[in-house]
C-alpha cells in the first residue's frame, strides 16, 4: 500500500472521530443544560401497567 | 448573569461574522471591483493606476466560465480609461452572465511595481444572484416537483392543511440549521483535510445531529411550539431533501450566503409543495374518486399534475 494513502486514511479516521466526539459532547451538554423535568411517577405508572398495547 | 450571556452572544456573533466574511472574500487586495459591462465586456477597477504596456497585453488575462475551466474566452481588445485605474476587456462572444466567470490576471504592474497575480470571480449583481438562487430552489427547481426528492414525507404529511404547514415550518427550520452547519464543516474541515469523499457520511450525521439539537432545545425553550411541531421532527431525519441540499451546496462550492439562500429556498419550496398538495387532498376526500384510485394512487396522479404545472417554470431566468 502507498504510505500516502494510508496516511490519508488515518487522517480521515482521526478527523471524523474528532468531529463525532465534539458533537457528541456538545449534544450531551445541551441535553444536560436543557433538561426537562419529567414526573418520575409517570414512568412508574407506565412500568406497572401491563403494556401489551 | 444576563449581561454575561449577552456579551457571550455578541462575541459569538462577531466570530461567526468574521468566519463568514473570511469564507466569502477571495478578492485580491489590489482589485477593487470586477463587473460585467454591456453584453460582451468586463470592467476591472484597480486600487491604483496600472502600467499601460502591461494592461494592453491580452496574454496577461485569462477568463473562463466557472464550470468549464478548459474553455478560455477570447479577448478581442482592451481599453484603458484615462485615469489608468480601470480596464475594459472586450470579448469576442457575448457572455453568459448567469454563470459566474473566473478571471485570472497575471503579474499586475502598477507604476513599475508588481502587485502579484490575482484570480477573481465575476458575478452579476450579488443580491440578484442570491435572490435567483432562492427562487430557483423554491419554485423553478422545486425539490419535490422537479427533482422528485422527499416523496415519502411529502405524501405522509400532506393529508391536512394544518399538518402540512407544521411540517413545512419545522422542515425549513431544520434544513437551515443543518445546511449552515454542513457548509461550515465542508469548508473548514472536510476541504482542508481533503476528506471530500466522506461528505455523505458526515452530512447524514450532521442532519440527525441538528434534528436532535433542535428537538432538545425546543423542548425546553418553547414547550408549546414543541407540542405542535415536535412530532414532525422525527420525520425530518428520514427526508432526503435535507441531505440533498448540503450535497448540492458542497458540489457548487457555494459560500455562506448562497448556502443560506439555497437552504431557505429548499425549505420554503417544500412548504409550498406540502400546502398545495394538502389543499387538493382535502378536496379529494369529499369528491367521488373511483375505489381503485382512492387514497395514495390519486395523490400520486395529482403530484404528477403538479409536477407538470411546475414544468412551466423551467428555464425561467430571473435577473
Amino acid at each position: 500500500m502507498d504510505p500516502v494513502l494510508i496516511k490519508m486514511a488515518i487522517i480521515g479516521l482521526v478527523v471524523l472521530g474528532c468531529i463525532g466526539l465534539f458533537f457528541g459532547i456538545g449534544l450531551a451538554l445541551a441535553a444536560h443544560k436543557f433538561a426537562v423535568e419529567i414526573n418520575p411517577k409517570v414512568e412508574e405508572v407506565l412500568e406497572s401497567l401491563a403494556g401489551a398495547q | 448573569m444576563r449581561k454575561l450571556r449577552q456579551y457571550f452572544l455578541l462575541i459569538f456573533m462577531l466570530v461567526i461574522w468574521g468566519l463568514l466574511t473570511a469564507g466569502c472574500s477571495q478578492e485580491h487586495r489590489f482589485i477593487k471591483k470586477v463587473t460585467f459591462k454591456g453584453t460582451n465586456s468586463i470592467m476591472i477597477t484597480f486600487a491604483g493606476p496600472v502600467d499601460e504596456s502591461w494592461a494592453k497585453d491580452t496574454g496577461n488575462y485569462a477568463i473562463y466560465e466557472k464550470p468549464d475551466p478548459d474553455i478560455l474566452l477570447k479577448i478581442t481588445h482592451i481599453t484603458l480609461t484615462p485615469d489608468k485605474k480601470s480596464v475594459i476587456l472586450s470579448l469576442e462572444d457575448d457572455l453568459n452572465q448567469q454563470q459566474p466567470h473566473i478571471l485570472s490576471i497575471k503579474g499586475i504592474l502598477s507604476e513599475g511595481r508588481s502587485q502579484g497575480t490575482a484570480t477573481v470571480t465575476v458575478k452579476k449583481l450579488y443580491f440578484g444572484y442570491l435572490f435567483s438562487i432562492l427562487i430557483g430552489a423554491m419554485i423553478i427547481g422545486n425539490f419535490v416537483f422537479t427533482k422528485y426528492l422527499g416523496l415519502c414525507v411529502f405524501f405522509g404529511t400532506s393529508q391536512k392543511k394544518t399538518t402540512a404547514i407544521g411540517m413545512g415550518i419545522t422542515f425549513t427550520l431544520v434544513i437551515i440549521v443543518a445546511s449552515m452547519m454542513s457548509w461550515f464543516l465542508y469548508q473548514f474541515v472536510l476541504k482542508p483535510f481533503r476528506l471530500d469523499y466522506l461528505q455523505i457520511v458526515v452530512f447524514i450525521g450532521l442532519v440527525s445531529l441538528s434534528v436532535q439539537a433542535v428537538d432538545t432545545v425546543l423542548r425546553k425553550i418553547n414547550p408549546a411550539l414543541f407540542k405542535a411541531f415536535g412530532v414532525f421532527l422525527v420525520l425530518v431525519i428520514a427526508n432526503c431533501i435535507i441531505l440533498a441540499t448540503p450535497l448540492i451546496l458542497a458540489d457548487n462550492e457555494y459560500n455562506a450566503w448562497e448556502s443560506l439562500m439555497l437552504a431557505t429556498g429548499a425549505g420554503l419550496g417544500f412548504l409550498i409543495a406540502l400546502f398545495l398538495m394538502a389543499c387538493v387532498r382535502e378536496r379529494l376526500e369529499i369528491s367521488n374518486v373511483p375505489p381503485t384510485y382512492r387514497g395514495l394512487p390519486i395523490s400520486f396522479i395529482v403530484a404528477g399534475l403538479f409536477a407538470l404545472a411546475f414544468m412551466g417554470f423551467s428555464g425561467m431566468v430571473i435577473f
